[in-house]
């Protein structure tokens, strides 16, 4: 048997590949949680500030943040789905 | 001179040798033929080590006990001291592992080293070894003929194993001859003048062979025959474990300086633990004695007695040694120095490649990465000087408005120079080594491997593209013209901005931060496209800049764009890519050039 099939064996045989899945779950979760966190700053932020170019670069920022959140939950659902 | 005359002398002696004795011919190609066996043994675990022993090696180094274990079981596996230590130095060199954990490894070495002395004094000498020996020659040398790697590496290995035993044999029968012709126990000498004699004579012998493993496979043959006295082959035995260091010492003089600190740290380690077992030996006599009534080993089973003696000897040493592993690695840290520092206007090198990081595709790709981010420093270092910033600005919380306006110095930076001095050079090695490292890398490294290439030309890139700028941007932003000066203020503040975003990159921990800034800074990349954005046209229609200062405008802007693109593409692969947590989080989150591109129209219509 090749190296690399018996590692592999070995991994399903321990049930590695379902920890990976849960591992980036998990990590995904904690990513969004720190994103939620830094939307909610950048937006109270945005309500404060009343110089223009610092607020088109909260908006940006926040903008951005909105994007991987949404991009955060899709890859969660997905890997939920699997 | 007297290296030149060592091998000639060796080869003499044995030619003499073999002449005057059939029975010193056997024991010396029963040492070849055993060592050729570690040889190819060698070679076996190189095959599994592209990948994965790296990996369990980064992950099981991280604390001490950890690294001792890791140590005491590889060397186990491999029954080579001197290979796991060899591996070790390597490892250290890319900067794999740090000096401490090196040590540990080096700690578990001399742990797992014991092992051999049980196989070869429990099993060698009782079974014909040798039986075993012919088959797995034969499957060994069938399997080397395969075209898969992994096979060909079980090959090397059983290859590996049979020459082993086959060497032990031949040994075992040279001494069983040559005991009718010399009595080598006449030269015994008693006391502790004897002791010090035989270890001295151990230490020579490991010398010769490179083989502790060797050396006390013959003290155990020549004991078991009744050649040498058990007080005779014990100081062999500790002679044996300091003579084994040669073999780091060798692998470390074409390492680093960590190389170097690690094979000092075995020589004083061994050396203590020898002297330690020769100050105590009667002491240690008593406790192999009475350990040997408790596990069974009969008083007169030399052999056995000598296995035991080996492990608890080297067990004391590393017991002893534990609680001095900060004091050693800071003894070491200041007695071994790298050469004095080169002047700080001198030319810069790399700092992280040796011979022995090319050994295996993972250490030598570490160690690229590392010398990437030494280019980068440098590169950083070039483009704020040339844009007249300064780097502690830079990397400061200031507002990004107040860093621009704080120059670095009166006079203009030669970029051409800071490139020879500080680039060029390191750019060059960092090419060569690579170009080492892919003719002995598997394709899945190759890849890898050539992104680094990419991302080390994208740091060479900037920095001309720095000097293309330079000229123009000095003479703007100093212009009465306030548009293009405001223009050329905005290029260095942007520049500014990135240089700062890079180094946020390169230090944080923090995945929502990393992402965050990266996409920022992919954002902020398409602000330079001044047609595009409209900008230029605006300026040259209202007669607010003249012809020149548009065209100089236009071409700065796409150099601000060519810099900014390559140094993220460039921090990309060198500060998250390599982070293997991070790339994969990168790659499922990162924003597309659609998403930028919404995002940018989103705040033209605003």
């Amino acid at each position: 048997m090749k190296f690399i099939k018996f590692i592999d064996s070995v991994k399903s045989f321990l049930g590695l590949e379902n920890f990976e899945k849960s591992t980036k779950e998990k990590s995904i979760k904690k990513l969004l949680e720190k994103l939620k966190a830094k939307k909610k700053i950048a937006t109270d932020s945005l309500k404060t500030n009343h110089n223009e170019k610092e607020m088109a670069l909260l908006q940006e920022e926040l903008e951005i943040i909105s994007k991987q959140i949404k991009k955060g939950k899709k890859l969660l659902k997905l890997l939920k789905s699997e | 001179m007297l290296k030149k005359i060592f091998l000639p002398t060796i080869l003499v002696f044995l030619a003499y040798g073999f002449w005057i004795s059939p029975d010193f011919k056997e024991i010396s190609a029963g040492v070849a033929i055993f060592l050729f066996g570690m040889l190819s043994l060698e070679e076996g675990f190189k095959v599994f080590s592209g990948g994965t022993l790296e990996k369990i090696l980064k992950k099981s180094t991280n604390k001490l006990y950890k690294s001792i274990g890791f140590g005491a079981v590889v060397t186990s596996i491999m029954q080579s001291s001197s290979l796991v230590s060899v591996l070790t130095i390597s490892f250290l060199g890319a900067g794999l592992i740090g000096l401490s954990q090196g040590i540990g490894i080096i700690f578990g070495a001399n742990i797992g080293t014991t092992t051999g002395a049980w196989l070869v004094a429990g099993l060698g000498l009782k079974v014909k070894i040798s039986a075993y020996a012919m088959p797995m020659l034969v499957f060994g040398v069938i399997l080397i003929f395969q075209k898969s790697k992994s096979v060909k590496g079980i090959g090397y290995i059983l290859t590996g194993l049979g020459f082993l035993f086959l060497g032990i044999h031949y040994m075992k029968d040279g001494f069983e001859a040559f005991k009718s012709t010399i009595d080598l126990s006449s030269f015994a000498v008693s006391g502790f003048k004897g002791l010090i004699i035989y270890a001295g004579i151990g230490v020579f012998a490991t010398v010769v062979m490179q083989s502790s493993h060797a050396t006390l496979v013959l003290i155990i043959t020549a004991l078991s025959v009744g050649q040498i006295t058990y007080e005779n082959a014990l100081a062999l035995a500790i002679g044996a474990n300091v003579g084994t260091t040669i073999t780091a010492i060798i692998g470390s003089m074409s390492s680093n300086i960590d190389g170097k600190r690690l094979a000092a740290a075995h020589l004083i380690f061994n050396s203590v633990t020898g002297f330690i077992a020769i100050l105590f030996i009667h002491q240690l006599i008593v406790v192999v004695d009475f350990t040997s009534n408790v596990i069974g080993i009969a008083n007169d089973d030399y052999s056995l007695k000598l296995a035991v003696f080996h492990t608890i000897f080297n067990l004391i040493g590393v017991l002893v040694m534990i609680p001095f592993v900060d004091k050693l690695v800071i003894f070491l840290e200041n007695t071994i120095k790298t050469k004095d520092l080169k002047k700080k206007d001198s030319y810069d090198s790399v700092r992280y490649f040796n011979e022995s990081a090319l050994a295996f595709p993972e250490t030598s790709l570490v160690a690229i990465v590392k010398e990437s981010k030494h280019l980068y420093e440098n590169a950083f270092e070039i483009i704020a000087h040339g844009l007249n910033l300064k780097k502690s600005n830079i990397v400061s919380s200031m507002n990004i408005d107040d860093v621009i306006k704080e120059e670095y110095s009166n006079e203009i930076v030669d970029i051409d120079e800071c490139y020879n001095r500080k680039i060029k050079g390191i750019y060059g090695e960092i090419i060569d080594f690579s170009t080492k490292a892919q003719s002995k890398m598997p394709p899945y490294y190759i890849e890898e491997l050539y992104k680094l290439k990419h991302a080390n030309r994208d740091i060479v890139e900037a920095v001309k593209d720095t000097k293309h700028l330079q000229k123009n941007l000095i003479k703007y932003s100093a212009s009465s013209n306030s548009y293009i000066k405001k223009e050329y203020d905005f290029i260095k503040a942007g520049l500014a901005e990135l240089l700062r975003n890079i180094n946020i990159i390169a230090t944080t921990d923090e995945e929502d931060v990393l992402l965050l800034v990266l996409s920022k800074s992919k954002v902020h990349i398409e602000k330079y496209d001044l047609i595009a954005n409209g900008k230029l046209d605006e300026l040259i229609r209202n007669n607010l800049v003249s012809n020149e200062m548009a065209t100089s405008l236009m071409n700065d802007s796409a150099y601000a764009y060519d810099i900014s693109k390559n140094l993220i593409s460039m921090a990309e692969t060198i500060f998250v890519d390599a982070r293997s947590d991070m790339k994969e989080l990168k790659q499922d989150m990162k924003i597309s050039e659609d998403e930028i591109d919404s995002l940018l129209n989103k705040r033209k219509d605003l």
